[in-house]
């Protein structure tokens, strides 16, 4: 053991007390590691002999790991900081017992580790490494009389001629932060696709921090269709961002973003205040619907948000109908519910979305007097489970819609299978509010003609 | 030492990760009983330890840190995973006379690992690793 921590302090010369001659580097006072100034120095140092003797024509190729602890929050949090300092040791000890004497070992600080690599390596010897970790630091663990488990998610990256050592530890990150992405528990080496991804997120996150304030977001509606009566009766207010350059921006691009970088609490409310004020110009029966995000909930906003854009608009309550997925409901349930029905007292409706997609729970279904259920797009052409979901929507008193309906012979069916609504491209795409006043007239027509041939 | 409230006692099953005929694998827990036994002796720990192809069961007995100090040393060993805690709690010593005793392979009766591991039956698959063990050092005594 004591040879290895010999391997770990720098080369004589290198940062060395001027009267003493011992090493400067006081090292992580936890888990006696090296700390995160040694290890670059360290790492620096590598890459300079590293490119000498490659000059040289020798073959010598550093390679660094990034070890990020998985759930080691948890362990903190559950266990006591005098738990989570125990379990960091152990982890110190499990990485020094899986490497090489010549590897260095580092804890860059919190439950961020790093190894330096500095002896010739492949990718199959660091592959067996990087495996060997993985499952050694995912071991349970026993801390004063408890058992703790964590994971590992690990990036590795090479260095190539001329990196530096803050370029190298990037590339790492970047690899760990894919190897997190594919659900943790594994490594991944870097590949310079990340860094075009990377700063293609980074570009993204900057023009969509901005998005709101440069009003670039619209709203597009899609007409919903009452089965019974085959009559309009509103729309789904559906999010779209106008960028300048990279054109019309689908949801899916960057609602997860927005999510993320908690920027959907304030596009949620402006989503709500537009379409409450769009919607007020409709006929008194049409209706909009409106999607909720999940941190809506969380963060306790939705309520006085709807309330404001009601407030504002001077839409009457029951016109807007708020679209809810099962996620939402899944964590806090209790306080979601709480929310709900301070939702219900506004007047408001309340729409489960995507039904089928999730865990499609009864137990969800039953835990609120939702007054709409929509059957996910991907059921279009499942009697079965349509006829199944209508059956009990119906009987828990909801009603019914069916999205993603793009035939008129899915729209027959639907019918036939007890849906009360409809919406998808058979009836309309979603469409730009200057459409709105053509389909709504169209719509008011032709129910008129329908009347008066009675 | 019998009784001592000092002693802890932790039950542990895991997956034989050891591939070879059934004599190599005897073999190789051989290797693992030597050393076991000199750090045990060491380190005041007594217990058992038995196996099958799918897997080990063991028993640590004495003080606390030292039993878990022995089941992280353990934790390294890479001839076998997936391992589950199945019970830590201060007992008295059962198998004092024992710096590790080797119940051997495990008869056809004993259970296999998915059976041991199975979510919510820690207490019982403790208490039926227990009694094998207590059964095959009482039938060896007997000998």
């Amino acid at each position: 053991m004591d040879s290895m921590i010999g391997a770990v302090r720098p080369a004589a010369g290198a940062g060395r007390c001027q009267s003493c001659a011992g090493p400067l580097w006081q090292g992580d006072e936890l888990t006696k590691l090296a700390d995160r100034r040694e290890f670059l120095a360290r790492l620096s140092d590598a890459l300079t002999v590293s490119a000498q003797s490659n000059h040289d024509g020798g073959e010598r190729r550093v390679a660094v790991m990034m070890i990020d602890l998985d759930r080691f929050k948890a362990v903190n949090d559950g266990l006591g900081h005098p738990a989570g300092d125990a379990l960091l040791r152990k982890v110190a000890a499990r990485l020094r017992s899986a490497l090489r004497e010549t590897d260095m070992p580092a804890r860059l600080g919190g439950d961020e580790f790093a190894v330096l690599l500095d002896k010739p390596v492949d990718e199959c010897v660091v592959e067996a490494i990087a495996t060997r970790l993985v499952d050694l630091i995912s071991r349970p663990y026993m801390i004063d009389g408890s058992v703790a488990n964590i994971g590992a998610s690990i990036g590795i990256a090479f260095a190539a001629p001329g990196t530096g050592p803050d370029d190298l530890l990037g590339q790492a990150d970047l690899a760990l932060y894919k190897s997190k992405a594919e659900g943790r528990g594994r490594f991944a080496f870097f590949e310079p696709a990340l860094q075009e991804a990377a700063r293609a997120r980074r570009a993204l996150e900057f023009d969509l921090r901005a998005a709101l304030a440069l009003g670039q977001f619209e709203l597009f509606y899609q007409p919903k269709i009452h089965l019974g009566e085959n009559c309009l009766s509103g729309f789904e207010a559906l999010i779209r961002w106008r960028h300048p350059l990279r054109g019309l921006v689908r949801p899916d691009d960057f609602i997860p973003m927005a999510e993320d970088l908690g920027l959907i609490i304030r596009i949620g409310e402006w989503v709500l205040r537009a379409a409450c004020s769009e919607a007020v110009n409709w006929p008194e029966g049409l209706s909009v619907a409106v999607n909720v995000a999940p941190a809506q909930f969380y963060t306790g906003s939705l309520v006085p948000a709807v309330a404001a854009a009601l407030a504002a608009s001077g839409l009457p309550g029951p016109r807007l109908e708020l679209e809810i997925t099962e996620t939402a409901l899944l964590r806090n349930g209790p306080e979601v519910l709480r929310q709900l029905a301070a939702l219900k007292a506004l007047g408001v409706k309340i729409a489960l979305d995507d039904f089928g997609t999730g865990y499609s729970s009864l137990t969800q279904l039953r835990s609120f007097p939702f007054d709409r259920v929509k059957i996910d797009r991907s059921f279009a052409d499942d009697g079965v489970v349509v006829r199944a979901v209508a059956a009990l929507g119906t009987s828990l008193g909801m009603c019914v819609t069916a999205e993603g309906v793009e035939t008129a012979e899915q729209m027959r069916r639907l019918r036939q299978d007890g849906c009360t609504e409809a919406q998808g491209y058979h009836l309309s795409r979603p469409v730009p509010v200057p459409a709105l006043p053509g389909i709504i007239r169209r719509h008011l027509e032709a129910s008129n003609v329908e009347e008066s041939n009675r | 030492m019998t009784g001592n409230p000092e002693s802890y006692r932790l039950i542990y099953i895991s997956r034989n990760a050891l591939r070879g005929t059934a004599a190599e694998l005897e073999a190789e827990v051989g290797h693992i009983l030597v050393v076991s036994r000199r750090n045990n002796a060491r380190d005041g720990i007594t217990g058992a330890l038995l196996f099958n192809e799918s897997c080990f069961a063991q028993v640590l007995e004495g003080g606390s840190d030292v039993v878990q100090e022995v089941f992280e040393r353990i934790q390294l060993d890479p001839r076998h995973c997936d391992t589950v805690v199945l019970a830590f709690g201060p007992a008295p010593r059962e198998f004092g006379e024992w710096s590790m005793a080797y119940a051997g392979a495990m008869g056809a009766d004993s259970a296999g690992y998915h059976h041991l591991a199975m979510p919510g039956g820690a207490e019982a698959a403790s208490g039926h690793i227990l009694d094998l063990l207590r059964g095959v050092l009482l039938r060896q005594g007997a000998a």
